[in-house]
């Protein structure tokens, strides 16, 4: 198919074809390059004199160089048709109904939940990142690190950026690196100190920024001495979607969005199904408190924990942090969220559906949900069973022990008084007393609501937010049923603690989550059963959680204490109590639990999984940023020419991830170029999947001895797209190495090619460089090219290049789709295990987002 | 409950315009075990590709059915999920994709999702009961395994897919005798336990010294040319495929 450069170039037609904006919303500014619109652009962001300066010597350069002819072709582009700074008068962008359809389709392919969608269709142009943003800051800050916008920066740190500001990248290098000089716009400014080691990837999704075009961002990064940081740039979109969430929750809601299933009736806990082939440590972490659950993540997955202060103590202090599964030790506390949100009902109406032989018809049944309406859903979660033929609900039955004359009262009343029907009291069987109501709409409205068998029960969204005082209640009514209080003693003392049983999965972890709401910690414990029975989930209260526990269920009015006669050894037990504390705290919004047991394996191509709550709240570090590049980033421009400058002073590490995914109208040339000092170790890592014409080459200046350099590129090029990308080494120094691999993927009329560029200088003694470069090509038309340049001035380098070109087949095809996996997927596993010795550096989430792009981008038939 | 049945029809097929198969009728249903021999170039493997779907395999006569309803228009995957296997003859390597990963995700779309725990417990079970060293399953499918292994391999993705009927394509060359012995064992046992029906191709009657077949077709030229039971193998053996 042949693309129509021009059409999809010319601003007006673009701006026309999507619908996105008019002229009107922005501040007035022509098109077009001229001084004035240099200086313009320099006073109204108030900008001191020095960066006028610089803005004005890029200009001078920019119009003194040529566009480059030596790569693809960049002639179509008219820099007197682009706008060189925009900003939004209003808040509002684009309709919402405005957006393409075609773009929407993508959306729900992707599954962007609704809020998301309409930032990134450019519908929303504030946004507010809220506790994530602040959280992580305030994580820097303690650090000394500064994290900030490069707009900001040059108002807040002006020694730190005249001093690196353009040094690595000067404004004579290029013209699109003159160009950025001129008008940059954006971007982000980081400094680690000496020493100090940044716990977690930074992320360009933190960055506050309000302006929507960011097509000639500036990214400056210094690590200092000894110094160590990642940062991934999400395909430049500024900010994100946090806006309409609360807390972390909306992370959850992303995976839910992401894995197909969620766990049913609970809201919080998502279960990830997706993998991604893993190699490397992976840690399991089984904490207190839940038996049921165990954390596998991998090495750098950050988990918010506390680490454990002394000993021999139990923290009293507790301050979460993102902490590294790797850095993790045990003892060491994991942050569990606790969902505080109150949502309480006064009346509730149901949708009844009644079948009957005829025809089904709907009723509606209306409740007074207060709180002795609680204690009865209590009773019915423990002790209630639902009867009728053929799946028909037609009577709901408790059973209760004969002992129980108190709660059978209790529960013959509020049967009543909620439906109105006297229950049927049944004769003693086995030490059992049956209360059993015949009402279909009231067994129905049982079984949908709170589940039907004693698997699954369930408690529904409505009553998981209910007031403390209904769940109060709720708690009560079920350890009636089934709960119990277990008491021994021991040489060294008395154990003590109350049982809730259930073989119910979601409804213990139900109730453990409605007891930390009314701050008690419990622990679930899974226990086998003989036979074909299923596993019980025990829910139990020890500690110091008893005494409010105690009080919860008015224990010592219970059935338990007058049959069993336990008031007297509790308070002899109270009496001789020791400091018996629990190992876990409830403060605020999260308890802390300490790590049971934390180990690793060396895995290789392992599937990785993900599990629990804790694990999702670990995507609150990362995990938007995904969407980020899931998404197409539709720029109003069609040209983005930004500069990233990295120095790495002696002994760091900086790794540099950019995922770009511009839409496809975009023409993405990019300078990418890192400082590499004595022993420093530089990484970048580029996937580029989205623009129309990429080019892009991120490069090496090993300066300092043993200066270490890598550059990972992937390059997708799908119908009429062209990817120019590679790498540039440049060693000055002895003993300096470096890699560059490249996986580039053409489809169609796409064209992949690597350039990669060696330079050996007279003082580099003993250098080594390694380059690879592997090609795919999906079938017959696509196209791939490499050129690697070499520049040599010394004789004892040692220089490696590989390069390889394959094809996808079809008995490869054939091979995976025997075992059941459709084509695409089968074409998708290919790709990736193609790109598998890159991918795996990524982090997980990325991993999983470039899988879903390739998916979605190049799976199609194998021509 | 319905055993399922694999019902091949005057059969023609064409590979790069060439007839390889020239009218086979066979009949394979769920719990029995067909062996089917024949010389080099015969059509064997091209009679299993057209069987599993391989597009280069062009029917251009008689028909395939499961239960009684052509398969011919359907993609490959969809009659995996019939529950019907191939075990290649000359497995494909794919460097970069995970044996573990490949598995599960086949796992999962054959029979949905499975704990991860169990899934990894069954793997290695398996493993072990075909000798499979455990560094194997944690490596790219296939990829610098030796003959052996692969094959091994096949078989371990036969128990853990668990079809209803497996085409075995050779299972048994390049091996060496422990290694025969230990897939035939394995073979039989998940014939044995899945009531699974077999179609086993294979060029030497060695291995069919560890398996009691139910019928033996021989297949010569394209053409299915003489069929009997167990006792046809052991002739072929000794006079070798003179009809």
């Amino acid at each position: 198919m042949a693309v129509n450069v021009q059409d999809i170039l010319a601003q007006e037609d673009y701006k026309q074809r999507y619908g996105f904006y008019t002229k009107a919303d922005y501040v007035d500014f022509e098109k077009g390059l001229s001084e004035e619109v240099v200086r313009k652009i320099s006073a109204l962001k108030n900008e001191p004199e020095w960066m006028l300066e610089k803005r004005l010597l890029g200009y001078k350069m920019f119009l003194s160089k040529p566009t480059p002819k030596w790569g693809a072709d960049l002639s179509k582009i008219d820099y007197n048709d682009i706008y060189y700074y925009k900003r939004l008068k209003s808040k509002e962008g684009t309709k919402w109904e405005d957006v393409p359809d075609e773009i929407k389709k993508t959306f729900d392919k992707l599954g962007v939940p609704e809020a998301e969608r309409k930032f990134f269709a450019g519908a929303e142009a504030q946004f507010d990142s809220g506790v994530v943003y602040s959280h992580v800051n305030e994580e820097l800050e303690k650090l000394g690190v500064i994290f900030t916008d490069t707009d900001t920066a040059v108002k807040k740190y002006p020694e730190l950026l005249k001093k690196f500001f353009g040094t690595v990248i000067p404004p004579t290098d290029n013209k699109f690196a003159a160009l950025n000089s001129a008008v940059w716009s954006g971007g982000s400014v980081i400094y680690v100190p000496k020493g100090v080691k940044v716990p977690m990837p930074l992320n360009a999704y933190f960055r506050i920024n309000a302006e929507k075009s960011g097509q000639f961002e500036r990214t400056l990064i210094i690590a200092d001495e000894g110094a160590d940081v990642t940062y991934i740039e999400g395909c430049f979109v500024e900010g994100t979607k946090v806006k309409t969430r609360e807390g972390y929750k909306t992370i959850e809601r992303i995976a839910v969005g992401e894995s197909v299933e969620t766990h049913k009736g609970d809201y919080r806990r998502v279960y990830h199904t997706q993998t991604r082939p893993y190699d490397g440590e992976l840690f399991t972490i089984d904490y207190y408190g839940d038996t049921t659950q165990q954390i596998r993540v991998t090495e750098e997955h950050p988990l918010l924990a506390v680490r454990k202060r002394r000993a021999e103590y139990s923290n009293t202090e507790f301050s979460p942090s993102w902490i590294a599964a790797k850095e993790l030790a045990k003892g060491d506390y994991l942050a569990i969220p606790i969902d505080r949100k109150v949502t309480s009902n006064e009346v509730l109406t149901f949708e009844i559906k009644r079948r009957s032989r005829w025809h089904d018809r709907i009723e509606m049944l209306n409740l007074k949900t207060d709180k002795d309406f609680f204690r009865l859903v209590g009773y019915y979660l423990s002790e209630g069973s639902i009867l009728g033929k053929d799946g028909h609900s037609n009577y709901v039955s408790f059973t209760f022990n004969k002992g129980e004359g108190k709660y059978i009262n209790d529960l013959v009343s509020l049967l009543e008084k909620y439906f109105g029907k006297k229950p049927l009291i049944g004769k003693e069987y086995k030490n059992g007393i049956s209360v059993t109501l015949s009402s279909t709409s009231v067994s129905t409205f049982f079984a949908e609501q709170f589940g039907r068998g004693a698997a699954n029960k369930k408690l529904p969204t409505w009553a998981l937010n209910e007031s403390a005082e209904k769940q109060r209640e709720l708690v009560k009514g079920f350890w009636r049923g089934d709960g119990s209080f277990m008491y021994k003693l021991y040489a060294a003392g008395a154990k003590r603690m109350f049982r809730m049983n259930t073989i119910s999965a979601t409804l213990a972890t139900q109730l453990r989550d409605i007891l930390l709401r009314l701050d008690i910690f419990s622990s679930i414990h899974v226990a086998k059963r003989s036979g074909n029975r299923q596993p019980m989930y025990v829910v139990y209260v020890g500690g110091d959680n008893i005494p409010a526990f105690v009080g919860l269920i008015e224990f010592f009015s219970s059935e338990t204490v007058v049959k069993e006669n336990y008031s007297m050894k509790m308070l002899l037990d109270f009496a001789i109590r020791t400091h018996v504390v629990s190992y876990a705290k409830i403060l605020g919004n999260y308890a802390f639990v300490p790590i049971k047991a934390i180990t690793s394996e060396r895995v290789s191509n392992l599937p990785v999984y993900n599990f629990s709550v804790e694990e999702d709240e670990s995507y609150v570090a990362a995990g938007v940023a995904v969407h980020n590049c899931t998404a197409p980033v539709f720029s109003a421009s069609a040209l983005h020419a930004a500069v990233v400058e990295l120095v790495a002073h002696k002994n760091s590490h900086i790794r540099y991830v950019t995922i770009q995914n511009w839409a496809k109208n975009v023409y993405n040339l990019v300078t990418q170029r890192a400082d590499v000092q004595e022993n420093a170790h530089v990484e970048w890592i580029d996937a580029n999947i989205g623009s129309l014409v990429n080019m892009k080459y991120p490069s090496v200046y090993l300066k300092g001895k043993n200066a270490k350099g890598e550059i990972l590129s992937i390059a997708l090029a799908g119908e009429g797209q062209t990817q120019d990308s590679g790498g540039k080494v440049y060693h000055f120094a002895p003993n300096t190495t470096s890699r560059m691999v490249s996986k580039s993927i053409s489809k169609g009329s796409g064209l992949t090619t690597f350039r990669g560029l060696v330079y050996i200088g007279k003082d580099a003694e003993n250098a080594k460089v390694n380059t690879t470069c592997d090609a795919l090509l999906m079938d017959d038309k696509a196209k791939t090219n490499t050129y690697p340049y070499v520049d040599i001035q010394r004789n004892d380098a040692m220089i490696s290049h590989e390069a390889k070109v394959g094809k996808i087949s079809e008995d490869e095809v054939f091979y995976l789709m025997s075992r059941g996996i459709p084509e695409s997927d089968a074409i998708a596993m290919i790709i990736l295990g193609f790109l598998n010795d890159l991918t795996k550096v990524l982090p997980m989430e990325y991993s999983l987002e470039l899988k879903r792009l390739i998916k979605l981008d190049m799976a199609g038939s194998v021509g | 409950m319905n055993v399922m049945k694999l019902e091949i029809k005057d059969l023609h097929v064409e590979v790069e315009d060439k007839e390889v198969i020239k009218g086979i009728s066979l009949n394979i249903n769920e719990g029995e075990f067909h062996v089917l021999m024949g010389p080099n170039g015969s059509g064997k493997t091209t009679l299993s590709r057209t069987i599993m779907g391989h597009t280069k395999m062009k029917v251009t006569k008689g028909d395939i059915l499961v239960d009684g309803e052509s398969i011919l228009k359907m993609p490959t995957d969809k009659r995996a999920k019939l529950g019907l296997f191939l075990l290649f003859q000359s497995p494909i390597e794919i460097e970069g994709l995970g044996l573990l990963n490949f598995l599960n995700t086949a796992k999962a779309s054959l029979q949905g999702n499975l704990p991860f725990k169990e899934f990894m417990e069954e793997v290695k079970n398996d493993a072990k009961s075909l000798h499979i060293k455990e560094d194997i399953i944690g490596r790219s499918l296939n990829y610098g395994f030796s003959g052996g292994e692969k094959k091994k391999v096949e078989v371990l993705q036969m128990q853990v897919l668990k079809p209803k009927i497996a085409i075995l394509d050779e299972p048994d060359s390049g091996l060496d005798v422990d290694a025969v012995r230990v897939v035939a064992e394995n073979v039989n046992d998940y014939q044995q336990r899945a009531k699974a029906g077999l179609l086993l191709i294979t060029h030497y009657s060695r291995i069919l010294n560890y398996m009691k077949p139910n019928f033996v077709h021989v297949m010569v030229d394209g053409k299915i040319v003489k069929e009997g039971g167990r006792d046809l193998a052991d002739q072929i053996e000794k006079e070798g495929y003179k009809f």
